[in-house]
């Protein structure tokens, strides 16, 4: 009869054999790679310092990223310009505008009162997107793998992602429109990984003390989310569906509602909110770096969209909320 | 197995689900093999990802899980029965589950581990932060965030917020979500007359494709 030490052995060949065939069978799967990344991205541990342009910006930042026994622990913190920060764990985020010396907090928030978004789930993003691997280069002393996500029409901007060869932990971005023209780049020019990982960089700068602290003023819990959205949009455009809902509020009281549309890759939030005079909403497209949003006033409610999408995007699914038809 | 099945778990790995969430799942994982097996592959390519150094992780889990149900606040004495007798059964598959990875360990040639040194065979030229091709401009529009106290602005800075937390960190990009509003806002840009015009935006018409 076989030992359990023999069995042990046996097992874990087994497994590794497993394990080495699955990856070796994505090496070439564009989906896989996203997979990987969003895997990494979210479940490792990492620390480093990258580059970030915009138009005219160029911001130096050193994130700090710890997943562990107590979950994901993250600081995002501007080395260059204004000291800025996000500071984010499983109770909240914090988001430190060093030019007002406020802190914006949003504590309430948990994921699992709004599912997780699915990652390409179920190949959704080649609905939307042209995925294909590209050649091997090296950033931040690593070797990376080009993935290119090429959008299919203009209603969701492409990427172009350098992915750590073995991770598939992302040290190079670069956010493209539909035309194929860059908008903004990120790169690392240096970064740690797993067990080389400084926790102590999570510590939020001393300054914060002298801060003042808002609360945001969104409803937070769960809300509720079996029920059918009250409003929504008539219309998305291709590729865009419903994949999470909250709403909070009673009837003849002020209601919130929050509906998240993905195509598998970006993301839009739908802000329907009773109760805001037109007096203090600005109506019309804003933007903040690459993400848009647009506002209105529509049968008495206050309507927002926001999302990592070109402006059309937000414009029209603005444009198309009603009161839902069930 | 259900996305939403998944998504729990998911939740669950990083310790953000609810108690009562929390305690379902586990007493399904003492009777679902597919969510056990779901479970224990999370946490190899988690384990793989995060101990880049080859040690064993994940020996403690069991026991972790084993005191959070412990630790539960006692539930109404008419559900006591259901989690009574299905605790010991889900321990014994969340222990399972931890066996198996410990035997799977990672060792040293893990994913994670790169190939030393900057020469590796096979790596092409250092990839260069500037390309020859210029950042397109964004369509003229007025910034979302600005400084300020104002209504209109706090609204707009909690929009965003929840909307990254609700969409960025679990899409896929993690950090790369927040960037914007850590980045220094430019100047405020007037309201455009329509979208459509601006999609036709300042972009050089000679700028080519960087590929």
């Amino acid at each position: 009869m076989m030992n359990l030490q023999a069995a042990k052995r046996l097992l874990a060949v087994v497994c590794l054999t497993w394990a080495g065939l699955a990856v070796a069978g994505s090496d070439d799967d564009p989906e896989a790679w996203l997979e990987r990344m969003s895997t990494a991205m979210s479940q490792m541990s990492y620390q480093g310092t990258f580059v970030y342009v915009q138009g005219e910006d160029v911001v130096t930042m050193r994130i700090t990223h710890v997943s562990g026994d107590s979950g994901v622990r993250e600081r995002l913190v501007s080395v260059s310009g204004a000291p800025r920060e996000v500071l984010r764990d499983s109770s909240g985020v914090r988001w430190v505008l060093g030019d007002d010396h406020s802190v914006l907090q949003d504590q309430g928030f948990n994921r699992t009162f709004f599912p997780q978004l699915p990652l390409d789930q179920q190949g959704q993003a080649r609905r939307s997107y042209a995925l294909k691997l590209a050649g091997v280069s090296r950033v931040a002393g690593q070797s990376v793998r080009n993935l290119i996500v090429l959008p299919r029409d203009e209603y969701r901007y492409g990427y172009s992602l350098w992915l750590e060869e073995h991770s598939a932990m992302l040290l190079k971005w670069e956010l493209i429109d539909s035309d194929h023209k860059p908008l903004a780049k990120l790169m690392f020019t240096d970064i740690r990984m797993g067990a080389e990982v400084d926790s102590s960089e999570l510590q939020p700068s001393s300054q914060l003390k002298k801060f003042k602290t808002v609360e945001s003023r969104l409803p937070i819990g769960r809300g509720l989310s079996s029920s059918q959205p009250r409003w929504r949009p008539s219309s998305v455009p291709p590729g865009f569906e419903l994949t999470a809902h909250r709403y909070f509020g009673q009837k003849d009281h002020a209601i919130f509602e929050h509906l998240v549309y993905s195509d598998g890759l970006a993301a839009v939030s739908v802000y329907v909110e009773s109760e805001v005079s037109s007096a203090d909403q600005h109506s019309g497209l804003s933007r903040l770096g690459t993400t848009h949003a647009f506002s209105r006033i529509g049968d008495g409610m206050s309507i927002t969209v926001v999302g990592d999408v070109p402006a059309i995007t937000v414009k029209e699914i603005a444009e198309a909320v009603a009161p839902a038809v069930n | 197995m259900t996305t939403e099945s998944r998504e729990h778990l998911s939740c669950l790995m990083d310790g953000e689900i609810s108690r009562e969430t929390g305690r379902f799942l586990v007493r399904r994982l003492g009777a679902d093999q597919e969510l056990c097996a779901t479970w224990a592959r999370y946490h190899l390519v988690r384990d793989c990802l995060r101990h880049q150094d080859g040690r064993l992780v994940g020996n403690g889990l069991s026991s972790r899980v084993r005191r959070a149900i412990d630790n539960e606040a006692a539930p109404a004495p008419s559900k006591r029965w259901s989690a009574s007798w299905l605790k010991p059964a889900a321990g014994m598959a969340v222990a399972a589950s931890v066996a198996l990875l410990a035997i799977v360990a990672v060792g040293p040639g893990g994913q994670s581990q790169l190939p030393a040194g900057e020469n590796a065979a096979g790596v092409a030229a250092a990839e260069s932060f500037t390309t020859p091709q210029a950042l397109t401009p964004l369509p003229v529009s007025q910034q979302a965030s600005l400084s300020g106290q104002s209504a209109d602005n706090n609204r707009m800075n909690a929009y965003l917020l929840r909307h990254y937390q609700a969409t960025g960190a679990t899409s896929g990009r993690g950090f790369v979500t927040f960037v914007p509003i850590v980045i220094r806002p430019s100047a405020v840009q007037p309201v455009s007359a329509s979208v459509t015009d601006d999609t036709q935006s300042e972009a050089e018409p000679d700028q080519a494709a960087e590929r």
